[in-house]
């Protein structure tokens, strides 16, 4: 591992990075930062201004062409096309045009249905939970699509032992299927984040028949309910599926068919979408947005993300995730007031600005103002107060400059994210260093326990739970801070056995407060994920939950 | 003769079985684990751990090292932890990527090299020689990926000539198959054109300055065959040594070349499994690199020999 300090190079750089933080920060005490604004009002189209969510509009179509093969420069490579085993988000994008799913998510977070033809139906204890299913559905091998194949789908999900969908699922207990069109789960306990599991890759539901006959070996050729059908896979470059012709709203479908090819490097991406080899390209770079927008050819959507990005710090990971917190002689991990300066010394608004050119969006908590969940507590906001910061450390006795190392990725994008940070936590009294690793490494130091202070982030979920108790619930399983406050740990179960949206919402701003004063997890930014499209395309459209919806876009005529 | 291969032939074997242990150990030695980059963000211990049992990963590493090296024996590479898909059907659709665009990259370069670096010599001094020069030190100087980048700006982006990435079988359709991959393997060759040339260019300014030159056009021979037939025929030996010693270089330059325009290639497949830590494939993919090595080695040995027939006189190599 190296111990880089990327503090004793690119002196101009870092001058001009500085001056451009100070002059961010003299806007941000004029406009005052706190609490977090929603910026997230403005209506969905193209090319808004930066900073603006715009999650595209459906295909109209009388404007749009049928046929035509539509080319995504993916960013990433997507891992196995099973639902029940998938564990990537790029899966996702591929899954959204193949495997339909019982709930879906509309452009303001809601759920809705898909393949279920309402909301569930729960009962009052909250443990028996009823789906009424869509009717005259078939799979893309043709077999009926019913009850019998959500319940195969939903108990593969729990049994199969490399499952990742199992967690997700929560206490469910049985699966009944009183007709062919109803299922009932029953529960052990009530258990809110069910909804929000079904309208992701949890509620995609495989044919029986291809489960039958494929087994562990489904990924290869995956069967399931969707406008298009898989056609076929070359591992690292490329997946292609064809519209399918049993799809049962097949007139909504325009294109014959979908390609994404994997092509990591951001500025690839963009010269593909240039040259017209590709018509989208996810992930594309802040730092290529500006000139992306002035293309005439091209329209950038920006959709904020669910999740965030944060700064984790060890507190009680000593024998790596999952064992029991033990002590660790640090003042950052002893003091919660050591970790409330190193706080205070962050202005968050300067550094998405600096480093992000705005266009990502401050965050304080796992709760995006965008969910239904969100509320004033959620949204409270540690005003960037250096004077304060340093005040803590001397109350703490902590003598400064207080040393912090930090381990990051080592991508351009968190590196510039790393050095921002350095200089600004300057002030309040901290002598950030900074050690950058290679991702996978990052990953492994992780859950070790091998650090200090850690930047990751997490791409995010409908529901809320998912966003917050597996990071920081007691002993929960990406509780890798080793983090434990019984009193949080309480108002995360008593939210997520809340069946009312409201009572939830003050459950979760009363778990904010504690984060925020507990400080295992400080939360910096929440992404907004950029997708640029080629204007001859219609209907492609990224909603908050981060997946690329193609399947309904057409060529324009 | 025979005894010179059976030496070398043995050889081989030692340096592969060798490799084979450095690359099982060396992956290992990788900070990062498999199981978690699988994992990705939905990771819980009960997760990882099938995930390792599922793999093999749990076992202890003789175990593990036994049961590599006896599918190894048996042909199997295993299955890849990243994609589920075996190890053996990922490489039959990469391999022939890389290799095509390397024989392209190789026959671009060589005519190329040898063109300029006979021109560079035969005009020496003049404005010829001069451009020659200074475009092998553009093609050594200036990286792949910048190479790769600026040709994707000029002649995909701007002029629309050529795609900027994928990549057609060659069976499904010859002519875009080459369409698709004159870009990439123009890239590929520059760096090793350049090489080539400079010692084409040194080498025929050796042999222009030899005795049997001079003898070559005392005898009244035309300056063309006295360049073709005598000098530049000498100086193939080096050429081809070069082309071999450059192969390895070509593989490595082919994962830059090959992320650049998105083919589905051997390098990018290396790349990929090393960040993912997917160990069966970083295995196959380095076992195989070794073995390719090898067996290049070997034959430009005995390429030497048919080129120089003192060699196969002597039966050993120069």
């Amino acid at each position: 591992m190296t111990n880089l300090s990327v503090r004793e190079t690119n002196l101009p750089r870092r001058r001009v990075l500085r001056a451009a933080v100070a002059a961010a920060a003299v806007v941000c005490t004029l406009a005052a930062c706190s609490p977090v604004s929603n910026n997230d009002g403005g209506q969905p189209g193209d090319n808004q201004s930066a900073g603006q969510d715009s999650f595209g509009t459906p295909a109209d179509p009388a404007a749009v062409k049928q046929g035509g093969k539509l080319v995504i420069a993916l960013s990433a490579e997507p891992d196995a096309l099973d639902p029940t085993l998938s564990r990537s988000l790029y899966s996702r994008y591929v899954f959204q045009a193949m495997c339909q799913k019982l709930y879906d998510v509309d452009e303001r977070a809601q759920v809705v249905p898909q393949l279920a033809t309402a909301l569930p139906t729960t009962s009052g204890d909250g443990r028996t939970v009823t789906i009424p299913l869509r009717p005259g559905v078939r799979f893309a091998d043709g077999t009926p699509f019913d009850s019998a194949a959500v319940k195969a789908t939903l108990q593969r999900h729990l049994s199969n032992a490399r499952s990742a969908r199992k967690s997700e699922l929560g206490p469910i207990d049985g699966v009944d299927t009183p007709d062919a069109q109803t299922v009932v789960l029953r529960l052990k306990q009530p258990f809110a984040p069910l909804l929000g599991a079904l309208a992701d890759r949890a509620g995609m539901i495989m044919s029986a028949q291809a489960l039958r006959t494929r087994g562990d070996d489904f990924a290869s050729a995956p069967v399931c309910v969707g406008p298009f059908k898989f056609a076929k896979r070359v591992p690292q470059n490329s997946i292609e599926v064809v519209k399918d012709p049993n799809y049962y709203d097949a007139s909504k479908v325009h294109l014959d068919a979908i390609s994404w090819r994997i092509l990591t490097d951001a500025s690839i991406r963009a010269a593909n979408l240039r040259s017209g080899d590709a018509q989208v390209a996810d992930s594309v770079s802040t730092q290529d947005f500006a000139s992306l927008r002035q293309d005439a050819s091209v329209s950038v959507l920006q959709s904020q993300s669910l999740g965030y990005q944060g700064l984790t710090i060890n507190i009680g990971n000593v024998d790596g995730v999952g064992t029991a917190p033990k002590p660790i002689n640090r003042p950052l991990a002893q003091n919660a007031k050591v970790r409330q300066a190193f706080e205070h010394a962050i202005d968050r608004k300067a550094l998405v600005d600096a480093v992000f050119n705005g266009l990502h969006a401050v965050a304080c908590s796992p709760i995006s103002p965008a969910s239904p969940f969100s509320s004033p507590e959620a949204q409270a906001c540690p005003a960037h107060d250096p004077a304060k910061a340093k005040q803590l450390l001397t109350e703490a006795g902590v003598p400064t400059p207080y040393p912090v190392t930090m381990l990051a990725s080592n991508t351009p994008d968190t590196l510039r994210l790393a050095q921002a940070l350095q200089s600004m936590v300057k002030d309040g009294g901290f002598d950030l260093k900074i050690n950058p690793v290679e991702y996978s490494s990052l990953l492994d130091e992780q859950d070790r326990g091998n650090f200090e202070l850690l930047q990751l982030g997490w791409s995010g979920r409908i529901d809320p739970d998912a966003n917050i108790t597996n990071f920081v619930g007691t002993g929960a399983s990406q509780n890798v801070a080793g983090y434990s406050n019984p009193q949080l740990d309480a108002l995360l179960t008593q939210a997520r056995q809340a069946g009312d949206v409201e009572e939830r919402k003050k459950l979760y701003g009363q778990a904010v407060t504690v984060l925020q004063q507990d400080d295992a997890l400080i939360y910096l930014y929440r992404q907004r994920n950029l997708t640029a499209v080629s204007k001859q395309i219609q209907g492609l459209q990224v909603f908050p939950d981060g997946v690329l919806r193609a399947a309904f876009a057409g060529y324009t005529k | 003769m025979a005894r010179y291969l059976l030496t070398r032939a043995w050889q081989s074997a030692l340096t592969l079985l060798l490799s084979t242990i450095v690359v099982f150990v060396g992956v290992r030695a990788l900070p990062g684990d498999p199981a978690l980059a699988l994992a990705g963000e939905d990771r819980s211990p009960e997760a990882l751990e099938a995930i390792r049992r599922h793999y093999g990963l749990d076992q202890p590493l003789p175990v593990q090292f036994a049961q590599y090296v006896e599918r190894m024996a048996q042909g199997d590479f295993g299955v890849s932890i990243r994609t589920g898909t075996p190890v053996s059907s990922m490489l039959t659709t990469a391999l022939p990527v890389t290799v095509e665009l390397s024989i392209l990259a190789i026959l671009l370069a060589t005519v190329l090299g040898v063109g300029a670096g006979v021109l560079a010599a035969v005009r020496r001094g003049r404005p010829a020689e001069w451009l020659a020069n200074g475009l092998a030190l553009i093609g050594l100087s200036v990286p792949h990926f910048w190479l790769g980048l600026l040709a994707i700006l000029y002649l995909s982006v701007a002029t629309g000539l050529f795609p900027a990435s994928g990549f057609v079988p060659f069976l499904d359709d010859p002519v875009d198959n080459l369409h698709h991959l004159v870009l990439p393997a123009v890239i590929l060759g520059t760096g090793l054109a350049a090489i080539i040339m400079r010692q084409t260019r040194s080498a025929m300014l050796d042999s222009l300055s030899s005795d049997y030159v001079r003898t070559a056009k005392a005898k009244g021979l035309r300056p063309r065959a006295v360049i073709t037939r005598h000098a530049l025929r000498n100086s193939l030996i080096v050429v081809v040594t070069v082309v071999g010693l450059q192969l390895g270089g070509l593989i490595s330059g082919a994962v830059v070349t090959e992320q650049i325009f998105g083919l589905p290639g051997f390098g990018k497949m290396t790349i990929d499994a090393v960040f993912q830590r997917d160990y069966p494939v970083i295995q196959a993919v380095v076992l195989l690199t070794a073995a390719a090595y090898i067996v290049i080695n070997f034959l430009v040995d005995l390429l030497y020999s048919v080129i120089d027939p003192r060699i196969r006189v002597t039966g050993e190599p120069a």
